[in-house]
């Protein structure tokens, strides 16, 4: 037992891909088999990184389940892993995704099965490495491949312009890594320079010191690769794309994990590495995310298409995100961490309840629904419970971690703040419109006739979800104390940066007079 | 009186020979393949090919008996050292992958097979010799011994006109380039009065150091002569301006012997490349590194364009190899320690991922020109699970994707460069390999993610209209493969061993990294 909660994080990155090696020697042919052990084996891994939280001291700051090992001395790359808080979560809500998402798929996939199954657990690697990995290289490492599973998800089992979108989805992300890479290089080379040491442990080069200018130069660099994957306003045009026709499993990651790095990517590695141009820019940058809540918002309440929807949906509360996270006062940023994981949890479940939509009309369109609320009121009323958690109603998840963001950033950003509020109020325009023009009315549509309710699967797919709605809305308490000492420590990080700065202004500006 | 044991030393000669035992062995089972041909029944049988892939396995016994020693051989214009020993293996390696790859390929045309082995056996030793190579001369001679060797290669399928043409167009162009080496070695030799390289080494250090006076008249002369020996040997490395022959000598050539170039050759230029450049290139008679630039943008950038438009899958790799033949230069430009162990990294990258693909594309190669489209490799991702998978690989590596060893390769080149703060360049290279993944991708999209439609027209001639994404849950899982496959155990060999080393250097480079660093230490202990 020592030594698998000491492995624990190890275990957690390898066994799906131990996985993938035992379903590659299952017939193609035995498709329930397939699906049966890819759910088994997921949930195995989802019940692994329980462990993680049971094990885990909510007390501290300090990154727990630390394993270093050398991988590449000559780069001073190590295979450096550990959590805190921020990742702790991050992990969970990756291993159970998966779980759900695989389930869900048991009607949507209906070809190449072991593919898709292998691709799935070959991603959850991926992700979950990239979640836990300390060190810059081995972070890359797991952050690019990442891209070429879910390429293969949205382009083999997509609709309508796949490939288009998947091609799209690969490049843009693709182009945005490469210039982060090119920053994350380049303060590798400085903290050679200023040390003399080659290393890529982000613990030590947090440690650079990096001029101001060439910290705003770099931070944009970061910015690209960052901003892209969340996305942020002007870069999100490959997500409605990839969203839409991606296969609902595939949705569900994308929402659901895929756009967290962007946002874990500033927390670890955008902003602490480059505090002082993160403190000049963040006010940009919260702008850029007002714009953001607006806009997604605004697109969403035009949209016809179901997915197309909910995908602006996730631009608008990825805005959220990225002010709380800017503001960065201790209550916002704990919010923003918090809305990490709802929107990852309500979208994931829109993006199902959409699915289910699609599996049993064929059609996404909102005007091709209508009086479904009679036919299934199971379905209604859990779709309904994710809908109003989207909205951010008190008592259920969304709003905990939106009412966090908003008082948190209040104080900072006044104007912005309020401007941003208005994006609840939209949120609340397009999703209960929606709702009300798919679940209520008349039935116009003669496939909505012959509507069934969900089964015992479906339900099992999107229970844990509901209840985490509840949990979170009642007692969000174990998760931000859980995630509270990380945001302390990490704006105090910053802050420390910013009071050196300050320092160095103010000596400048003597010196001058 | 001088003895004449004293003159020709005979401890002096025996380490001569000994210097270059390893391409000795290779030409001596070259000679052997090609006596062959004197029996009828040997020849027709398989025994010329084993034998090259023996002499290949004895040449790599001894350069593992000799490796870690330095041996001057033949008055210096041969060096065995670490150096040598890294591209030694990187050049025997891309000599057995092009081996075993020939095997079945060969078989299919009317051509002599010993004569055909033993080519390739001598093209190898031609290219060890040039690595080993430490004089002017030495330096030329090899050159065109290599350079002969691949015209005749490439022309080897007789009667077959893009196979003629493009080893007539090679053999022009390559004399031209042949030529502006020549004339280059002369004015270096005029400014210099040395041919060996070390002595050119020291002759300039000691200019430099000095400041003589008289510098001004040799520097123009030494510019001159290193300028028109870099034009020579880009040729040979196939960079921008002087990569006209690439695509047409690939895409004609039979495609083992493509793979030879594209590997053998390259690896070969490049390490003949880094040594002079790291011996004569690097002072202040002019700042190389301005021309260099240039040419990695610019062959990156035009590779990646024109790779990006063809639709001929060799056409499409060679173009690829011109702008992969960019990213290497970057790792000199970089310059180091750091950079020079990243160019021998990359160019052993470099030899799996390309023999890998080259492998793949000799499987659905049907030996006419519509079979190499990549329009024909729609749907095999689900015909031939295990071969698409390997090409994916192969094509992700060559995009510099993570987990890969183009990737480790790529990242290696390019820290090399920012730490000598060629900023600009690197961020250039990694727009241009963003750029470069879209081509690569366009493959595997044809793999794995085949235009239904737009097969069933092409299959029934019938045009469908518009689908309105009603075709519900995506494809039927028929296959529908055009191309038929002819897999083989010896491509498959050659595409696990190209998988192998490419996930390898991919994961755990520290190896290969630390070997790199060791031969590169060598390159400075004159």
């Amino acid at each position: 037992m020592d030594f698998f909660i000491k492995y624990l994080l190890s275990i957690l990155i390898f066994f799906p891909l131990a996985s993938v090696v035992l379903l590659l020697f299952i017939n193609k042919k035995n498709e329930g088999l397939l699906r049966n052990l890819a759910s088994i084996l997921s949930l195995v891994e989802f019940i692994f990184s329980v462990y993680l939280f049971v094990y885990f001291k909510p007390d501290t700051y300090k990154f727990q389940f630390v394993e270093k090992l050398n991988w590449i001395s000559t780069f001073g790359a190590s295979y450096f892993l550990g959590i805190d808080g921020v990742s702790l979560f991050l992990i969970l809500l990756t291993t159970l995704l998966t779980f759900v998402s695989l389930i869900s798929s048991y009607r949507y996939i209906k070809d190449h099965i072991k593919e898709f199954v292998i691709l799935m657990l070959t991603l959850e690697t991926f992700m979950i490495g990239t979640f836990a990995s300390l060190d810059v290289l081995l972070f890359y490492l797991f952050w690019e491949f990442m891209l070429i599973p879910m390429y293969f998800i949205i382009g083999m089992w997509g609709t309508g312009r796949r490939v288009y979108s998947a091609v799209k989805f690969v490049l843009y992300t693709l182009s945005g890594s490469l210039i982060m890479l090119f920053g994350l290089i380049y303060i590798f080379i400085l903290h050679y320079d200023q040390t003399g040491n080659f290393t890529f442990n982000i613990l030590r080069l947090y440690n650079t010191h990096i001029p101001i200018n060439l910290q705003i130069l770099l931070f944009i660099a970061l910015f690209l690769g960052f901003a892209i994957k969340i996305p942020v306003f002007p870069f999100h045009t490959w997500l409605p794309d990839a969203h839409t026709e991606a296969p609902t499993a595939g949705s569900v990651i994308l929402a659901g994990v895929l756009l967290k790095f962007g946002v874990y990517g500033f927390f670890r590695f955008a902003m602490p590495l480059l505090p002082a141009a993160t403190l000049m820019l963040a006010p940009l940058v919260i702008i850029i995310g007002v714009i953001g809540v607006l806009y997604g918002a605004l697109v969403s309440m035009v949209q016809k298409d179901l997915k197309r929807l909910v995908a602006f949906s996730s631009v608008s509360h990825m805005g959220f995100i990225m002010l709380g996270l800017f503001a960065m006062s201790a209550i916002s940023v704990d919010g923003s961490i918090l809305q990490l994981l709802n929107h990852g949890i309500t979208t994931g479940a829109l993006f199902l309840f959409v699915g289910m939509l699609y599996e049993r009309a064929h059609t996404r369109q909102i005007a091709d629904f209508g009086g479904i609320a009679k036919k299934a009121p199971i379905l209604t009323t859990l779709f309904m419970i994710s809908v109003l958690a989207s909205i951010g109603l008190p008592g259920l998840n969304g709003f905990v971690g939106e009412f966090l963001i908003l008082i948190g950033s209040f104080n900072h950003y006044m104007l912005l703040t309020i401007i941003a509020t208005s994006g609840i109020i939209f949120a609340a325009v397009y999703l209960l419109w929606m709702f009300q023009r798919v679940m209520f009315q008349g039935i116009t549509n003669p496939q909505i006739e012959s509507f069934q309710d969900m089964d015992l699967r479906e339900i099992i797919t999107v229970l844990p979800l509901i209840l985490l709605m509840f949990l979170i809305g009642f007692y969000p308490a174990p998760f931000l104390e859980r995630i509270d000492p990380t945001v302390v420590h990490f704006l105090s990080m910053i802050s420390r940066h910013g009071y050196v700065h300050n320092l160095i202004k103010l000596k400048m500006g003597l010196s001058n007079a | 009186m001088l003895d004449i044991s004293q003159v020709y030393n005979i401890n002096f000669l025996e380490e001569g020979m000994l210097s270059v035992i390893p391409e000795a062995i290779v030409i001596i089972f070259a000679f052997i393949v090609l006596f062959l041909t004197f029996f009828e029944k040997l020849s027709k049988s398989d025994n010329p090919y084993y034998l090259s892939l023996i002499s290949i396995g004895f040449s790599m016994l001894y350069i593992l008996m000799l490796s870690g020693r330095t041996i001057d051989g033949f008055y210096g214009s041969i060096v065995f050292n670490r150096f040598s020993v890294f591209l030694f293996i990187g050049i025997l390696f891309s000599g057995f992958l092009t081996i075993l790859m020939s095997k079945n390929y060969i078989d299919n045309f009317e051509v002599p097979l010993p004569e055909y082995y033993s080519l390739i056996l001598f093209g190898v030793a031609s290219m060890m010799l040039l690595v080993s190579s430490n004089n002017l001369i030495m330096v030329f001679l090899s050159i065109e011994f290599m350079s002969i060797t691949a015209y005749i290669l490439t022309g080897y399928l007789k009667g077959n006109l893009r196979s003629t043409e493009a080893a007539l167009k090679y053999f022009v162009l390559g004399t031209f380039a042949s030529a502006f080496l020549i004339f280059g070695s002369v004015f270096i030799y005029a400014a210099t009065g040395h041919l060996n390289l070390y002595n050119i080494h020291f002759f300039i250090v000691n200019i430099a150091s000095k400041g003589l006076v008289n510098f001004g008249d040799i520097k123009i002369y030494l510019a001159i002569g290193l300028i028109l020996f870099l034009v020579g040997l880009a040729f040979k490395m196939s960079l921008f301006p002087f990569h006209s022959w690439t695509p047409d000598a690939y895409d004609g050539a039979p495609t083992p012997v493509t793979n030879f170039m594209a590997t053998g050759v390259k690896i070969a230029a490049f390490a003949i490349f880094l040594r002079i450049f790291s011996l004569i290139y690097n002072f202040n008679i002019m700042d190389f590194n301005n021309i260099l630039w240039m040419l990695a943008i610019l062959s990156m950038s035009f590779g990646n364009i024109a790779a990006l438009m063809s639709s001929n899958i060799k056409r499409l790799l060679a173009y690829s190899s011109i702008a992969q033949a960019g990213y290497i230069l970057v790792g000199i430009i970089g310059g180091g320690y750091y950079g020079y162990s990243g160019t021998l990294f990359y160019l052993l990258a470099y030899v799996f991922m390309t023999a890998g693909a080259f492998a793949v594309v000799i499987i659905f190669e049907n030996f006419d020109l519509m079979s190499l489209d990549i329009k024909k490799y729609s749907g095999i991702g689900y015909k031939y699970p295990i071969v698409a998978a390997a090409m994916t690989f192969f094509l992700l590596s060559l995009a510099g994707i993570p987990v890969t060893s183009g990737f480790m390769g790529k990242f290696y080149v390019f820290s090399a460069a920012i730490k000598s703060r060629y900023n600009l360049l690197v961020l250039i290279a990694f727009i241009n390999s963003a750029f470069a993944a879209f081509y690569y991708i366009k493959i595997i999209v044809r793999m794995y993610m085949p235009d239904k439609e737009e097969l069933i027209a092409s299959l029934n001639g019938v045009q469908r209209g518009g689908m309105s994404g009603g075709s519900d849950q995506g494809k039927p899982s028929g296959d529908f493969g055009i191309v038929n496959g002819k897999i083989n155990e010896e491509l498959m060999i050659v595409i696990f061993i190209c998988l192998f080393f490419t996930l390898l250097m991919g994961i755990y480079p520290q190896l290969f990294i630390n070997f790199a660093h060791n031969s590169i230490s060598s390159l400075w202990n004159i």
